[in-house]
């Protein structure tokens, strides 16, 4: 009896580690169980592409398989998803799709551990039509060092771009800004008519429209060969000098260090400030917000492009473009690549906007309706602006105010340079531009040091 | 050799009856054993093969697919000779002595002051408030934290405004910001050290007490002279951990710092998380951490020599 009792101890305190150490992660893995067991399994890492939960994953990972006619393995990280990507493909996990962004890609580029998949694309009926991915998404993604194309877009990136308080600019007369003394103007009104802010910031996450107006782009350009930074330049001095006024002239939120994005949005959806700036695709979201959660009535957000440069141009960034690449070890590349393909279908498009069809949206008599789930989910599946132009969201009432956003975006945006290295060099950037801003320095000492602390670190060649 | 004769069938036996008592010993301890076995296998996967792993990592370009080419040890040399590391390096100190510190007297002081209070509700209620910070992840003491200390709308400043003092810049101040972690570490974990203070405390043998006061020992006295060399061994550990921790020093960096302070608040291991997955630089940001590693090992051996730690 005792030794029975010992190895049942023996026993027990073995299984009680187990599961401590196989405690959750905070990822999910969802398999399509129904399919073929012949059938090749196509294993996914995915970020902000998925379901909102397990289950839904499930769902989603099914739809995926019942398309393809394989076994999905849909591994699906929302939070901490580079590390935790980093540790599966360090520790030999083969993926067949990853999720990734623009400057990871470049580095993963550079250690080459992704597929070139420009002969691919080029050959590809889905891919290689202009109408579905347009050739300046391709342009965004190539790899400048190696002219090559190893990923394809998740969605439509977007653009950040100044969001104001319309219905504040139509009360008080208030017409589209030009210049940054036109910004100005606006920012001054709205705090003497209003008791607001004019313009709330997240760190220097988003300077780019007012830099429009000296025509400087966000992270890297290339001059020469040679790598520049031009928020680091002399060029860059007014702007900084301008942002210092409004901070001084109480017309920039003091907060603007600390703020989050979410933070930013806050205090726009509750009145607190007059302009922020943002992805164009929030511009519904917000109006839609903004119905839903007690904000004015008359709340109407509209985007305005930047301000214009010296030689009558705008600019405004695009985001970090969203990608989908093929490891270099990847068991199923083509299966991979069929993946990506089908993923700017229709059928495809539908499942990263809307989601699951009996979940999120239900079709009758060909008239799509979204489902409470789907109402809460809002449209956001990974994939809530598709890139291809023949993509119409069935629900257009619900994207108040994206067209022109989304205009702003296509005529004035462009992609930035994102090259291995601007992590480091953002950090310095940031530092001392918002110490210009805050009065520390003066705007020509903070870019003379922000310039020399790139050059030390040989982050910038010139 | 009459004795050896003698002698020699007792000490046969007697090297028979060890063996049995050893069998018997080992028989009794194999389950122990296979109990210890979970334990010792969490350890050996999850701790010991990462580790040696670790080393390895550390003297290769990393890669996550393809191949890792050795660099000797390249990866330190780069660590040691990048400024950065050493201005982390100055901050963790900076930051790591004025914690250890301030975050040594405060739940003494605490814990004494708490002694003395007569209504066990008011006792109570006090120690459980000052725990609640310990039960909080960082993310929400850090914002709690960033939000109360804004310079519009933040509760701190809001006061200052009340008092018709001047706004104060808290989070955007290098110096200024430095005391704020210090402090607001400190506000998290003052209560859980408290408690293992105010548990000494009711371990002191009241005879103690009772023979300072026939000596005619005052209640500052008893203080002194009773209750806080008794609470020498709690010190002793809680100073050993607090030590141990020193170098380790992340989360609160983590979620408060912002781009105007950093540069006067990144630790050695904010360094690494950049090196290592900001900028996926993972040879040097092994290296870095093994060499974090090595620094506290050597710390809290110095540490340990100096408090006489196993002299309890």
């Amino acid at each position: 009896m005792p030794s029975i009792r010992r190895i049942l101890a023996v026993l027990s305190t073995s299984a009680l580690t187990l599961t401590l150490i196989g405690c959750d992660n905070g990822s999910s893995s969802s398999s399509n169980s129904g399919a073929d067991a012949n059938e090749p399994t196509l294993t996914i890492a995915s970020n902000v592409v998925g379901g909102k939960n397990p289950q839904e994953d499930q769902q989603f990972a099914a739809e995926i398989g019942q398309a393809l006619h394989c076994k999905v393995n849909f591994i699906h990280i929302p939070t901490d998803y580079d590390q935790k990507l980093q540790a599966m493909l360090s520790s030999g996990q083969k993926l067949d799709v990853i999720y990734t962004t623009g400057p990871n890609l470049a580095d993963m580029v550079q250690n080459g551990e992704v597929m070139d998949l420009q002969s691919k694309i080029q050959q590809s009926p889905v891919l290689g039509n202009p109408k579905v991915v347009p050739q300046w998404e391709w342009n965004d993604i190539r790899i400048p060092q190696t002219n090559g194309i190893y990923a394809v877009p998740v969605k439509y990136q977007g653009a950040l771009m100044p969001i104001v308080r319309q219905d504040w600019m139509n009360e008080l007369g208030l017409s589209q800004p030009k210049t940054l003394n036109d910004f100005y103007h606006i920012f001054q009104v709205f705090k003497e008519k209003k008791g607001v802010y004019g313009l709330t910031l997240s760190q220097l996450y988003d300077i780019e429209p007012f830099m429009s107006a000296v025509g400087l782009k966000n992270e890297y350009v290339m001059v020469n060969g040679k790598r520049t930074i031009p928020y680091a330049t002399s060029e860059a001095v007014p702007v900084y000098e301008w942002l210092h006024k409004l901070y001084t002239d109480k017309l920039l939120d003091p907060n603007f260090v600390t703020n989050s994005t979410a933070d930013e949005r806050n205090e726009f959806l509750s009145g607190r400030v007059g302009m922020f700036v943002y992805w164009d695709a929030w511009v519904p979201m917000l109006n839609n917000l903004a119905s839903t959660a007690g904000a004015a009535s008359t709340f109407d957000a509209e985007a305005l492009p930047g301000a214009v440069g010296p030689d009558g141009k705008v600019l405004v960034s695009k985001g970090d473009t969203s990608v989908w690449a093929i490891p270099k070890n990847a068991p199923h590349p083509d299966l991979a690549f069929k993946f990506l393909e089908w993923w700017n279908t229709e059928a495809g498009e539908v499942l990263g906007s809307l989601g699951v069809k009996g979940v999120d949206y239900t079709v009758s008599g060909g008239k799509y309706q979204l489902t409470e789930v789907g109402k809460a989910e809002n449209m956001d599946h990974g994939d809530p602006q598709p890139i291809s132009s023949e993509w119409k969201n069935p629900f257009p009432a619900l994207q108040k105010g994206y067209a022109k956003a989304k205009s702003i975006g296509v005529q004035y945006g462009y992609q930035p340079t994102s090259l291995p290295g601007w992590t480091e060099a953002q950090k310095i950037v940031w530092q001392y531009g918002e110490e210009a801003v805050l009065g520390k320095l003066s705007a020509q000492e903070a870019v003379a040091e922000m310039h020399a602390t790139l050059l030390q670190k040989h982050l910038v060649d010139e | 050799m009459a004795s050896t004769q003698t002698l020699s069938p007792r000490t046969s036996m007697t090297a028979t009856t060890l063996r049995t008592q050893r069998a018997a010993k080992l028989k009794h301890a194999v389950p122990l054993y296979l109990m210890l076995l979970p334990a010792i296998a969490y350890f050996v996967i999850m701790t010991y093969y990462p580790l040696a792993h670790a080393v390895l990592i550390s003297m290769q370009n990393f890669r996550f697919i393809g191949n890792r080419p050795f660099v000797g040890f390249q990866n330190y040399v780069d660590v040691l000779s990048d400024s950065e590391f050493w201005s982390s390096f100055a901050n963790t100190s900076i930051l790591g002595a004025g914690i250890l510190v301030i975050g040594f007297v405060a739940p003494i002081v605490i814990a004494l002051s708490l002694n003395e209070v007569l209504q066990s509700w008011l006792k109570r209620t006090i120690q459980m408030v000052i725990y609640i910070p310990h039960l909080f992840s960082w993310v929400v003491v850090g914002g709690l934290w960033i939000y109360m200390l804004t310079p519009d709308g933040g509760l701190v400043n809001t006061v200052l405004q009340v008092l018709h003092l001047p706004q104060v810049q808290f989070m955007t101040n290098p110096n200024l910001a430095r005391w704020v972690l210090i402090l607001v570490t400190v506000w998290k974990e003052v209560g859980f050290n408290c408690i293992l203070y105010l548990a000494a405390i009711v371990g002191i043998n009241p005879a103690l007490y009772e023979s300072a006061r026939v000596d005619g020992a005052t209640r500052w006295h008893e203080m002194w002279h009773v209750t806080i060399p008794m609470l020498r061994r709690t010190m002793k550990v809680v100073g050993l951990l607090s030590i141990m921790g020193l170098l380790r020093l992340f989360q609160q960096i983590y979620v408060m710092r912002n781009a105007v302070i950093e540069p006067k608040v990144d630790v050695l291991m904010t360094y690494v998380y950049d090196k290592g997955l900001q900028q996926m630089n993972i040879g040097q940001a092994t290296a870095s951490a093994l060499l974090i590693l090595l620094f506290t090992l050597l710390l809290t051996l110095i540490t340990r020599r100096l408090v006489q730690y196993n002299e309890l």
